[in-house]
């Protein structure tokens, strides 16, 4: 049995995640095992879903057969990273090391990475017949495709070379480098023990260093069969943020299989609004419903022009999800937002 | 002479913070400072909203007294080195400009105090009155207001650290730095803004946020027991849709302490049209 995995990527803001959660819902509805993982740091999916504490650990959905979601703890993912490919000793050191403490918070390629690895894992589990993850905003989300190799390049990077003097070195190397009279005044400068520090660090994350890119190669693999939804508003921001996603994925070769338009309003809103509001007596009451309808029927064609500009760009389908205020917090509310739309459907389901 | 005032506007991501932070500053601008508008962020947010082409590191006048620029980490790195870490004469600047420059790629903080460093000495300078920075959403503005402690716990010694302790102190003067919160009156947007005060607070990371909330609809213009007399179809759900939005909104303004209300824009607007109408709304500032 193989995993179908869908990316769900796009701008902050956009409700990423709440779509993440209603295709995930759709597809556990259809009596797929469905997973889905969110990596957003802000607890969205479980505002989204009524769960809190969501773990590394795949959870049971309650209410929802087939159903289970996850939350990436970036931490916790970069320690079962380190000791399963790392030699015990190397592991200890690392994890004590400050900087690599505070890249694994903080580095966006790190959060990325540690992500693409919880992919893997779970499609190697077979457990579940689809995939659904919510990626993180940073970098627009190219970030979750470039960070297997990124990683890598920080394991064999052009730093270490320069601090070093090699690809391959060994820790007594260090003494060369501290030697290196212009290091040492860069040291000065810049302070101690900066330099020292990292090179420290990468030496020990070299020694991880097939390991690591092995597995880099199989992430992309699996980040090449997988589906990419782009979602976006009609708001000028996500708008330039998905017409930047698209050519960085160009790049790599990668083409989203559709965008979904999040919070649109009804079309026929915009052709209404210009003709007179018959049967309501009331004056004032038929003043305020045209000025309401117009609003909104100019707020309806702005988002008009922006779909369509997007779906003659780049000439993939757009699937337009209505606005629905609050957004729904339970699971039918949810299906519901997907369902409307033909994109279960056209990826196959 | 009056010191210059260092406002970032941050928020959560699609709340508006580029046409608020672009609204302030023109507003600021109208009252006849001098002001900085400088963008932290890669996308070309603030620049369409002052009505502007492409920011680039050198400030460019786009109104009367207002000028615009966008931190450039390449050029943001070199001025770093040059005015700030003071880089002795004779000194292979190039080199240390180049490790600091693969620091900035794997030594946490680096890269974020090169750039929240900018506005900070943009507002040693002197030179102007205001300056208004597009800061990045939430999360990613808490990790460049945490650089400088980073830096201290990582670098016990130099210019680096020196040059760190410098900048968190004035943005922990209240008397020169302020913080903007940009939010909507909606759940996500209120949930993230409080969890970021909260945390704020919990790590003294800077000064108490002040709050905007953005893209208030007019309350009352539809009573929602009138729904019932208006034809089923565009003129009825758009009605409903305004009553829902307005319920929503009135729950969720009481859930937090907004400094001021900004409308919501709804049409065709360009981006600098949005940013004039709600400069026009903020009236004179404190």
């Amino acid at each position: 049995m193989t995993t179908r995995t869908i990316i769900v990527t796009g701008a902050g803001g956009v409700g990423k995640t709440t779509i993440s959660a209603a295709i995930a819902a759709s597809l556990a509805t259809r009596g797929l095992r469905t997973l889905v993982l969110t990596i957003d740091p802000a607890k969205r999916l479980a505002d989204a879903l009524g769960i809190r504490d969501l773990g590394d650990e795949p959870e049971p959905v309650a209410g929802q057969d087939k159903m289970w979601a996850a939350m990436l703890d970036v931490s916790a993912s970069w320690e079962a990273i380190i000791y399963r490919y790392a030699e015990p000793d190397v592991g200890d050191r690392l994890l004590v090391n400050p900087y690599f403490r505070a890249i694994a918070d903080r580095f966006p390629a790190a959060q990325a990475y540690a992500a693409g690895e919880r992919m893997a894992e779970y499609i190697e589990s077979k457990q579940y017949d689809a995939l659904v993850i919510d990626t993180p905003p940073s970098g627009g989300g190219i970030d979750f495709y470039t960070a297997p190799a990124r990683t890598s390049d920080l394991v064999s990077g052009k730093l270490l070379k320069w601090l070093t003097g090699s690809h391959f070195p060994g820790r007594s190397v260090l003494y060369r480098f501290t030697a290196k009279p212009m290091l040492k005044l860069a040291d000065t400068i810049l302070g101690g023990p900066m330099l020292s520090g990292v090179a420290d660090f990468l030496l020990d994350l070299r020694t991880m260093y097939e390991n690591l890119s092995a597995r880099s190669r199989t992430m992309e693999r699996y980040l090449r069969q997988a589906t990419t939804v782009v979602v976006t508003t009609a708001d000028p921001t996500p708008v330039y943020e998905t017409k930047r996603f698209f050519h960085q994925l160009g790049g790599i070769s990668i083409v989203p299989a559709g965008i979904v338009f999040n919070r649109a309003l009804p079309l026929d809103w915009i052709e209404a609004a210009s003709k007179p509001i018959r049967g309501v007596p009331d004056a004032d009451l038929r003043a305020r419903a045209r000025v309401n309808l117009r609003t909104w029927a100019a707020e309806a064609r702005r988002q008009a022009d922006a779909a369509s500009e997007l779906a003659a760009r780049y000439g993939v389908p757009m699937y337009a999800i209505g606005l629905s205020t609050p957004v729904p917090d339970d699971l039918t509310g949810l299906r519901d937002l997907v369902e409307t739309t033909d994109l279960l459907k056209d990826l196959g389901f | 002479m009056v010191a210059t005032r260092l406002i970032f506007v941050s928020g959560k991501g699609g709340t508006g913070k580029s046409a608020v932070a672009a609204g302030l500053a023109i507003t600021r601008a109208r009252g006849g400072e001098s002001v900085l508008a400088l963008d932290m962020a890669v996308s070309p947010g603030l620049a369409t909203h002052l009505g502007s082409k492409r920011l680039g590191y050198k400030p460019i006048e786009v109104r009367d007294g207002l000028f615009a620029m966008s931190v450039n980490r390449a050029a943001a790195l070199d001025e770093y080195l040059k005015l700030q870490l003071r880089v002795p004469q004779g000194a292979p600047t190039k080199q240390i400009a180049g490790v600091l420059n693969l620091l900035a790629d794997t030594a946490p903080g680096v890269r974020e105090i090169i750039s929240v460093g900018k506005p900070v000495h943009e507002t040693w300078k002197g030179t102007w009155d205001t300056v208004v920075v597009d800061a990045p959403s939430l999360g990613q503005f808490r990790s460049y207001l945490r650089a400088p402690k980073t830096i201290a716990e990582l670098v016990s010694t130099g210019n680096v650290r020196r040059q760190a302790r410098a900048l968190e102190e004035t943005l922990h003067d209240s008397a020169v730095t302020s913080i903007v919160f940009v939010t909507n009156p909606a759940e996500l947007p209120i949930n993230e803004t409080v969890e970021s005060i909260d945390i704020m607070r919990t790590e003294s990371l800077g000064p108490r946020p002040t709050i905007v909330m953005n893209r208030l609809l007019p309350a009352g213009l539809i009573d929602p027991d009138q729904l019932d007399a208006l034809p089923p179809g565009p003129v009825r759900d758009a009605a409903e849709l305004q009553t829902r939005l307005e319920a929503e909104q009135a729950m969720w303004v009481e859930a937090i302490d907004a400094a001021w209300s900004l409308p919501y824009l709804r049409g065709i607007l360009t981006p600098h049209e949005i940013s004039l109408q709600l400069s026009d709304a903020m009236g004179p500032v404190e």
